[in-house]
């Protein structure tokens, strides 16, 4: 993929590396529709175009928050989870009291608080980021297995279900939500002077604190911003689905990390953008929708995605290596 | 990992004991608080259930504990142990051979233990995110392998390896004995188990080590594929066949049972020792709580838990 | 040790060349079967380069290695230790969590017959190889529970069980107590009687004086002198070290009086290991911190910058006493450039338009709102104002000379509006025509009526830039120097153990 961005680079040089990796990344998709395309006649309706939309969007929701993380030089594994238990949290504020606002605010504030806790482990502990999510993903495991108790709640009232399968003028809501997270986060990351010191604490630490960068305080609001935005995305989720139940979200995580990776973020921290990461999504969900489509059976997808991951590491690895990184 | 000069614990071995003996003291006081809360704890049958049940997670701690004295991880070992068991069993029933399963099987495991070492020695990528990787494909396989295909029902020869007895003691406790003795001369007495601590505790040190070293990593992960193939048989034999997700998440346990013995996730300090009390602990805590009605959500919530205090303590301790 | 003696090891005419600089220009050095050969110099001599020639870490360009009389050639490391040399590096390579046994024999631990480490045998030799230290440790011990100075005796054991036959000592007594360092001298008191010789790198004319049998002198990569300590004085030792540098055009512009004390340093001690610092630097003044390598130097610049937590004592800016932050330190006016801007100062994947902005966020844009516009014409404009090379702001910083990159870290703090600059070894790696460009850069600087700290080693640096320089000495302030006493000849002196 990278000689292939040089070869572009002399073909379109006024374009800055950013821009390039992103219409690299596009071409890709491209490319993957028109094979899709050409190989399975269903992909290329419209029900289906905007169902991979809709999905893309979600997933792009739930890795919106993570890049942030990882941009920051972090890790957060425990976004699936995160998922599943605000969903349930807020299934039952809906259920409960009926009030579609309570639920999504508890949602979002189980997220939230998850979130937080994860970036005090991280920053006022010192616990290796990787580690600290790996734990945490369990404790919540745990604990929506044990608060669902076995049981799904479902039934949730028409208004909120348009949060996950609704439309607005033909285009499935969660579309508009993702439109408004990425203008949102992009603003964020590169319009704001906190962008700009979430960018350099991710490329090197050390350099950031010494230059000024309160690093604490940065790394603490990402880790809490990714749990927001796992709380959100559990209410559309959870719009989706219609039903609530202790595993839910489970392959989220790997395919948000994937998502991400595929964008062009590296994992090592420093580079990497939302727009890249919404592409990453496009491209991972058409190729699930794609396996669908070819009839490939779906318990597939994991190892596809496992695959990717390790091979967006490894370009990743290489590609700083070259650089002398 | 430079330093100037590796800043001194005070008395000799305080650190090793430290670790060890909270470990057993967690352990003690598990013991006692759950022969308390649950009447049947202490029976004879319960206590040999335990150790029953911490055989498999023994295999699989043990060679974990050599990974994260190389300050790496691997989070594969529950997908990759749950697919090994569905290829034993369905290379058994279909062929009626137990060799060839148990081959089949071992293959499989050995086979993504060299692809996370090489993954990790060669190309020096993060082991949690490689075998978080590895971790997707092996459950995707687990699943397709599954599909369609009968599972479960296999040879009474295989489940001897379970049920069985040999010289008056089950069949899992030799393998598990065999195995730690096997792991214990490798990292206490070879060359290999120094390059081990080696390369978690200063890598500088192996400065003129060559090629061995990255080779060194690499068999670490393999020893992980090994054991992992063996804890296969022992699984599929309890089962009484194989299932595709029957071992998610047990690499959770094991870490966290590693933890729990004081191996630290850097500067390669720990010990078998430590592990094996760690699993008992693991083991007590699921087994206490089973028996409390407790459902294992909260047990898993409570490993978490355990997990990150170990951690913190540890994180703490290191920072003094 | 007759004259007569063919010498253990020699050194003739070695010559290495880095990019921009002659590190070893024709230097020679022999060696005989238990002699002390004390190497002296100062920061940038060229001792630690003949050393890692000498133990295989580089390869000379030119000259010669004669062991026993004969030519042997050493590219490698394996080369060095089969001719029995060693090295104790200052960052030791031991494993915290072995015992002090197989930390010794580590890769070439003994086995037995069925090809298992031979527990018994590798405690027995390792008491063994103690013992010649006179050494009576718990070889079951694990190294983590040493002392730096015990630690310092495996790693010499570690040597010595390599048949080492010279064994380098690069400034041991460094990090060691004055009972340690009585230790130290026993043991090498022993070593010499067994015939082993040893190169001795320090900066302790005590030490030059009670251990040394000969001492040799390099100054800027070229062979100076080889004397015999008893016919040498610590002054004639320091005229040999210091003397004619290499002529640099650099003229000491005009420079204003100086004004207001920015910063008022009292009595600082800090967890880094400074002690009771006192020092203050007015607007309008360079002053120097010197002072051997260790000596605390940095530590000082990271407890006033706040990057270390002070243990005792304040700073003030301005007046204002600074938080132990560096975020507020940057806020009244401080910056730091730090000693390695690759590790420190600079994000090397990032642009050079974003680390230039990096500190000055706040102060540009006092809403937090970034426009990029306005960001790259700050940038374009430091960069002309630097007069940095560099084909356009967005270029990644990596790919900037290290003149360059200086200039970026420079650039990072004028943006950010500080009047307090903070240089930790500003002209390291950088060569001699960047180096003018950065002096005429600070110049600049206290001309604006900003001020300036510069930590060097170069002592002829300092003299040549500073109005006054603090010397610093094993962590605390040894004294300071202005005016006509402000030569390199009395910087050494109050940096070393002498007088």
């Amino acid at each position: 993929m990278n000689t292939l961005a040089q070869k572009t680079s002399m073909a379109m040089p006024h374009l800055s590396p950013e821009q390039r990796a992103v219409l690299l990344r596009l071409a890709v998709l491209g490319l993957l529709g028109l094979a899709l395309s050409l190989a399975a006649p269903a992909f290329l309706t419209t029900g289906n175009l905007l169902n991979v939309l809709r999905q893309a969007s979600l997933m792009f929701l739930l890795a919106s928050g993570l890049t942030l993380v990882i941009l920051c030089g972090g890790l957060d594994l425990s976004i699936g989870a995160n998922v599943a238990l605000s969903a349930c949290l807020a299934a039952t504020a809906i259920k409960g009291t009926g009030s579609i606002a309570l639920g999504c605010a508890v949602g979002a504030g189980c997220g939230l608080c998850i979130g937080v806790l994860n970036g005090l482990m991280v920053t006022a502990l010192r616990i290796p980021p990787f580690i600290a999510t790996y734990g945490m993903l369990w404790i919540l495991h745990g604990v929506t297995y044990w608060y669902m108790n076995g049981e799904t709640i479902h039934g949730f009232p028409p208004e909120f279900r348009m949060l996950g399968s609704g439309h607005l003028a033909a285009v499935p809501v969660p579309v508009y939500l993702m439109l408004g997270v990425l203008l949102a986060g992009t603003v964020l990351t590169q319009y704001t002077t906190w962008g700009q010191e979430i960018y350099a604490t991710g490329a090197n630490t050390e350099a950031a604190a010494l230059s000024g960068v309160p690093v604490h305080a940065r790394r603490l609001a990402v880790y809490a911003l990714s749990g927001l935005m796992a709380g959100l995305a559990s209410l559309v989720f959870l719009a989706r689905l219609n039903s609530a139940e202790g595993d839910m979200g489970e392959s989220l995580t790997l395919q948000a990390i994937a998502a991400v990776l595929i964008g062009g973020t590296s994992l090592f921290g420093g580079t990497g953008t939302l727009v890249g990461t919404l592409i990453g999504a496009l491209i991972l969900t058409v190729v699930l929708n794609g396996m669908n489509q070819l009839g490939i059976s779906a318990n597939w997808q994991p190892f596809i995605t496992g695959v990717i991951v390790i091979l967006s590491v490894l370009s990743d690895a290489l590609t700083r290596k070259r650089q002398g990184g | 990992m430079n330093f100037v000069a590796i800043k001194s614990d005070n008395s000799p071995l305080r650190s090793r004991f430290d670790s060890v003996s909270g470990a057993a003291w967690l352990l003690v006081g598990l013991c006692a608080v759950f022969s308390v809360l649950a009447p049947s704890f202490l029976s004879g049958a319960n206590l040999v259930n335990v150790l029953l049940q911490a055989t498999i997670l023994l295999l699989l701690a043990l060679p974990m504990t050599l990974i994260i004295l190389t300050e790496g991880l691997d989070l594969s070992m529950g997908a990759v142990l749950s697919l090994c068991t569905v290829v034993l069993a369905v290379v058994q029933i279909d062929s009626g051979s137990i060799v060839l399963g148990l081959t089949a099987a071992l293959a499989v495991a050995i086979a993504f233990g060299l692809f996370n070492g090489l993954l990790v020695a060669a190309f020096d990528l993060p082991p949690f995110v490689v075998t978080l990787g590895t971790l997707g494909a092996a459950q995707g396989l687990a699943l397709v392998a599954a599909e369609g295909r009968t599972t479960m029902g296999v040879a009474e020869g295989l489940r001897w390896f379970w049920d069985g007895n040999w010289l008056g003691l089950p069949v899992p406790l030799w393998l598990a004995a065999l195995t730690w003795a096997v792991i214990h001369v490798l990292l206490y007495h070879t060359r290999f188990g120094a390059r081990v601590f080696a390369l978690g505790g200063n890598r500088e040190a192996l400065r003129f080590g060559g090629i061995t070293v990255k080779w060194s990593l690499l068999w670490v992960y393999v020893l992980g594929g090994v054991c992992v193939g063996l804890a296969s048989l022992l699984l599929t034999a309890r089962v009484n066949g194989g299932h595709p997700t029957v071992a998610i998440g047990l690499e959770f346990d094991a870490i966290a049972a590693v933890a729990v013995g004081g191996t630290a996730f850097e500067r390669g300090k720990g010990g078998l020792t430590g592990t094996v009390l760690g699993v008992l602990a693991v083991g007590v805590m699921r087994n206490g709580l089973n028996l409390l009605s407790m459902p294992s959500s909260v047990q898993v919530a409570a490993v978490g838990a355990v997990v990150i205090i170990a951690l913190w303590i540890d994180s703490a301790r290191g920072k003094a | 040790m007759t004259a007569t003696a063919i010498p253990l090891l020699e050194l003739r005419g070695i010559t290495k060349r880095f990019p921009g600089v002659l590190a070893l220009d024709d230097v020679s050095l022999t060696l005989h079967a238990g002699e002390v050969h004390m190497l002296m110099g100062e920061n940038g001599a060229g001792k630690s380069t003949l050393m890692k020639v000498l133990c295989g870490a580089y390869t000379a360009d030119a000259g010669q290695i004669l062991a026993d009389g004969q030519p042997v050639r050493v590219r490698h490391a394996a080369d060095a230790r089969a001719l029995g040399v060693a090295v104790i590096f200052q960052e030791y390579s031991l494993v915290p969590h072995l015992s002090i046994a197989h930390n010794i024999f580590l890769g070439r631990e003994p086995l037995n017959r069925l090809g298992l480490i031979d527990h018994v045998r590798m405690h027995a030799k390792a008491r063994g190889v103690l013992a010649r230290l006179n050494l009576d440790l718990d070889t079951q011990r694990e190294v983590q529970g040493l002392g730096v100075a015990q630690q310092q005796m495996v790693e010499i054991a570690k040597a010595l069980s390599q048949n080492a036959r010279v064994l380098v000592l690069d400034e041991p007594t460094a990090a060691l107590s004055d009972r340690e360092t009585q230790r130290l001298f026993e043991v090498i008191g022993e070593l010499r009687k067994q015939g082993v010789a040893m190169v001795y790198i320090s900066h302790r004319m005590d030490e030059v004086f009670s251990l040394g049998d000969r001492v040799t002198v390099l100054r800027d990569g070229k062979y100076v002198a080889t004397l015999r300590a008893g016919d040498a004085t610590p002054d004639e030792l320091v005229t040999l070290m210091v003397g004619r540098k290499v002529d640099m055009s650099y003229h000491r512009g005009e420079r204003p009086a100086p004004g207001e004390c920015l910063l008022e340093v009292r009595g600082v001690s800090a967890v880094n290991g400074i002690r009771d610092v006192s020092l203050k630097v007015h607007a309008g003044e360079i002053v120097g911190l010197s002072g051997l390598v260790g000596s605390g130097r940095t530590e000082v610049a990271r407890a006033i910058f706040g990057a270390d937590k002070l243990t005792a004592g304040e700073v003030r800016f301005a007046g204002q006493p600074l938080r132990s932050s560096p975020t507020h330190a940057r806020q009244l006016g401080l910056g730091l450039i730090p000693e390695s801007r690759k590790q420190q100062g600079l994000a090397l994947m990032r642009t050079v338009c974003d680390n230039l902005l990096l500190a000055g966020l706040k102060r540009l844009f006092p809403s937090n709102v970034y426009q990029p516009g306005r960001g790259h014409a700050e940038g374009r404009r430091r960069i002309a104002q630097l007069r940095i090379a560099t084909p356009g702001p967005r270029t990644p910083v990596q790919s900037l000379s290290g003149g360059n990159q200086q200039k970026v870290v420079i650039g990072k703090w004028l943006v950010a509006g500080t009047r307090l600059f903070i240089f930790d070894e500003p002209t390291r790696g950088i060569d001699v025509g960047a180096k003018e460009e950065i002096f005429r850069q600070i110049d600049e600087l206290v001309r604006q009526g900003c001020a300036v700290l510069m930590i060097s080693s170069e002592l002829g640096e300092v003299v040549r830039v500073c109005d006054r320089a603090y010397v610093m000495k094993e962590r605390a302030l040894a004294g300071e120097l202005g005016g006509e006493q402000l030569t390199e000849a009395n910087l050494l002196r109050l940096a070393m153990h002498h007088g």
